[in-house]
């Protein structure tokens, strides 16, 4: 045996010894994982780090990962958290269907998920889920649409990215409400995935095929951000919007007077309850509740735009 | 048949085949007025020109990115990274704008004009494809390769800045004297939005130096055969580092007229912009492989793209039925490209 291969071997050994002693440190400090979507949508970074905080002040240690809506790698994620001997999982998924083999073998290796934002389509593998009621949100930002507009005009939906199932249930909502309307006309209804600069884009085109728009209603805020853009960009002031989630920036827009109304999608609060049901499964070895917690959103307009920060409400 | 016969019959042929030749290669063009004249008549108000300055402008961006694009793809090159350098110029002009610099060892925090943040965005994006095109030539990394990689640096880059969250409202402030940033997105000269007359003056800039100057029959040399364009004297790895500069620099400017137009900067702005601009390069009949393309064939190009996205809009088709419609017509593209070279080479031999 060569010496560089010795000097690898002794390498190679002092590296396991070391993995080894990190591995028996985390054993004394059980280990939480926190999987999202990207957090460059504020809304999942929100979530994401309220789960963090809340596990951290119940004395856990954390890992934060983002599975980017690509069900692949958040088959990875599990297997680097099984692997990580985590004691729970708290997971916002990449797809109803895509997700349910990993939740069940984690499960399997005695690893609970706890789920938020969005749902899964088979009960009994996750430990919970808990999802806001997208469908009762979304009725509550049509209804807030509909009174803006006076109950009659013609507007433009801005769809969300029609894989996703929440874009779905929340375009539902919108026409249950809105098609009980007759002098409500829709003109135009795209899909903007989600995106602000595909959501500008569009808008300035269909102002220009429908110039007589007065609603533009979102199915979420970074697209009704790109439609204010489009509108200010082509000088009209009378045009309503509204969008849905609760950001920051939606919220100042209606401090502003260029958004009407958006709906609070309680993210914080989601994760931190998850992270909850975690310690408490963790060491009485059940949560307590049923398997799916719906939880209620809150429309925000110039009454208690205010009182609104990062996804939570204020006093 | 008499010989004479013989003769005609291959006039006739080859007067047939050179006027399809001269349809082949007004291919984009020819494309270009069928899809205006079919959304003329299937948009409503598509025909204004008001509409027609929007549509163009929404071509800027795409358009921009492609000029860069077409110098990389004619030395045979390719850069995967604009997008996201337009995330990331975007994010760095905003964080100026919102945040300034920092300088805790001075206690203060230093608000950069417009203009010089302009010139910092602009700088960033020329030394990003600087990095691209060092890792080609110094450290011979594939193009596909090493602008992949910088796709995913930039963007993480341009995520890290704010931890995700976007720099809203740049407007700026007169206390601080840096207004005007959204100027580069709504302001107008002559009733014409600025986002156009920067595309068409690169457009100018680029098409003359890709044809009158030396640096311009480099790169087409470099791309046509790149051996035997570095024993003819050129300074390959020079031209191909010069391209890569200019890809960025082109991507910091999309970058910034994104930013400006939004009036906010988000760090995924951007995403797949790439693969817009190439699509854009190779429908104007830039060949993959380097050597062959024009800077005016590009801008058709992403005119048609343009065109087609905006009109496919306007008429309400659902956005599947949009990318299927781009996929085709960027397929179809490639294919009567290979037509046309097939018919040339027909009638050389």
């Amino acid at each position: 045996m060569t010496l560089t291969r010795r000097m690898a071997m002794l390498a190679l050994a002092s590296a396991t010894t070391m993995l080894l002693a990190v591995g028996a440190h985390a054993a004394d400090q059980k280990l939480i994982v926190i999987i999202t979507p990207s957090h460059d949508n504020p809304f999942f970074a929100a979530e994401a780090s309220a789960a963090d905080a809340k596990a951290k002040a119940l004395g856990y240690t954390t890992q934060v990962y983002s599975h980017d809506d690509d069900a692949s790698k958040q088959d990875q994620l599990f297997d680097s958290a099984i692997a990580a001997h985590a004691s729970a999982i708290i997971l916002d998924n990449a797809g109803a269907d895509a997700s349910i083999a990993a939740i069940k073998k984690a499960k399997d290796a005695g690893i609970p998920s706890f789920l938020i934002d969005r749902e899964i389509n088979a009960t009994g593998v996750a430990a919970v889920q808990i999802v806001s009621n997208n469908y009762q949100g979304a009725t509550l930002g049509a209804q807030a649409f509909v009174t803006a507009m006076g109950e009659k005009g013609n507007y433009v939906e801005l769809t969300g990215k029609q894989s996703d199932t929440n874009a779905g249930i929340r375009s539902k909502g919108y026409h249950d409400v809105i098609d009980q309307y007759p002098d409500m006309k829709m003109v135009a209804q795209q899909s903007a995935n989600w995106d602000q600069n595909e959501a500008f884009s569009k808008m300035e085109s269909i102002l220009q095929a429908h110039p007589e728009v007065n609603g533009v209603i979102a199915g979420n805020d970074t697209m009704a951000m790109g439609a204010i853009a489009a509108l200010k960009a082509a000088g009209r002031k009378d045009v309503i919007v509204t969008g849905f989630d609760g950001s920051n920036d939606v919220r100042d827009a209606v401090l502003a007077g260029t958004a009407k109304a958006t709906v609070l999608q309680p993210a914080a609060r989601e994760a931190e309850y998850a992270v909850e049901l975690a310690d408490k499964f963790l060491k009485d070895g059940k949560t307590g509740v049923d398997e799916k917690i719906s939880m209620d959103c809150v429309l925000i307009d110039a009454s208690n735009a205010k009182n609104l920060d990062t996804f939570a409400l204020k006093g | 048949m008499t010989v004479t016969g013989v003769a005609i019959e291959q006039q006739s042929q080859r007067a047939r085949s050179s006027a399809l030749l001269l349809l082949l290669k007004l291919r984009t063009f020819i494309a270009l007025i069928l899809v205006f004249g079919f959304f003329a008549v299937m948009a409503p108000n598509f025909l204004s020109i008001e509409n027609i300055v929007i549509v163009s402008k929404h071509v800027a961006i795409n358009a921009i990115l492609a000029i860069g694009m077409t110098f990389v793809i004619l030395t045979g090159g390719i850069d995967l990274s604009v997008g996201s350098i337009v995330g990331l110029v975007g994010m760095i002009a905003g964080g100026l704008i919102d945040y300034g610099i920092h300088l805790p060892m001075f206690g203060v925090i230093i608000y950069p004009s417009v203009f010089e943040l302009t010139l910092m965005a602009l700088l960033v994006g020329a030394l990003i494809g600087g990095i691209n095109g060092i890792l080609i030539t110094r450290l011979s990394v594939a193009p596909f390769i090493a602008t992949l990689g910088m796709l995913y640096v930039a963007r993480g880059a341009a995520l890290l800045l704010s931890g995700g969250a976007t720099f809203p409202n740049l407007v700026g402030s007169p206390q601080l004297g840096n207004e005007g940033f959204p100027v580069y997105g709504d302001g107008r000269l002559l009733g014409i939005p600025y986002p156009i007359i920067i595309m068409a003056v690169m457009a100018v800039i680029a098409a003359y130096v890709a044809i009158r100057t030396p640096f311009g029959r480099r790169v087409y040399a470099v791309g046509g055969n790149e051996r035997a364009a570095a024993l003819s004297g050129v300074r390959v790895n020079r031209i191909k580092l010069a391209v890569y500069m200019i890809s960025g620099f082109c991507a910091a400017v999309a970058g910034l007229i994104v930013s400006s137009q939004l009036v906010a900067s988000h760090p995924a702005n951007g995403e797949t912009f790439e693969l817009s601009a190439i699509a854009a390069a190779v429908l104007g009949g830039t060949s993959l492989s380097g050597g062959r393309g024009s800077i005016g064939g590009t801008i058709i190009g992403a005119f048609v793209i343009g065109v087609l996205g905006d009109g496919l809009v306007m008429m309400g088709v659902s956005e599947f039925w949009q990318m299927v419609v781009k996929g085709l017509v960027i397929i179809a593209a490639v294919v009567l490209d290979q037509l046309q070279r097939r018919v040339a080479a027909s009638r050389r031999a």
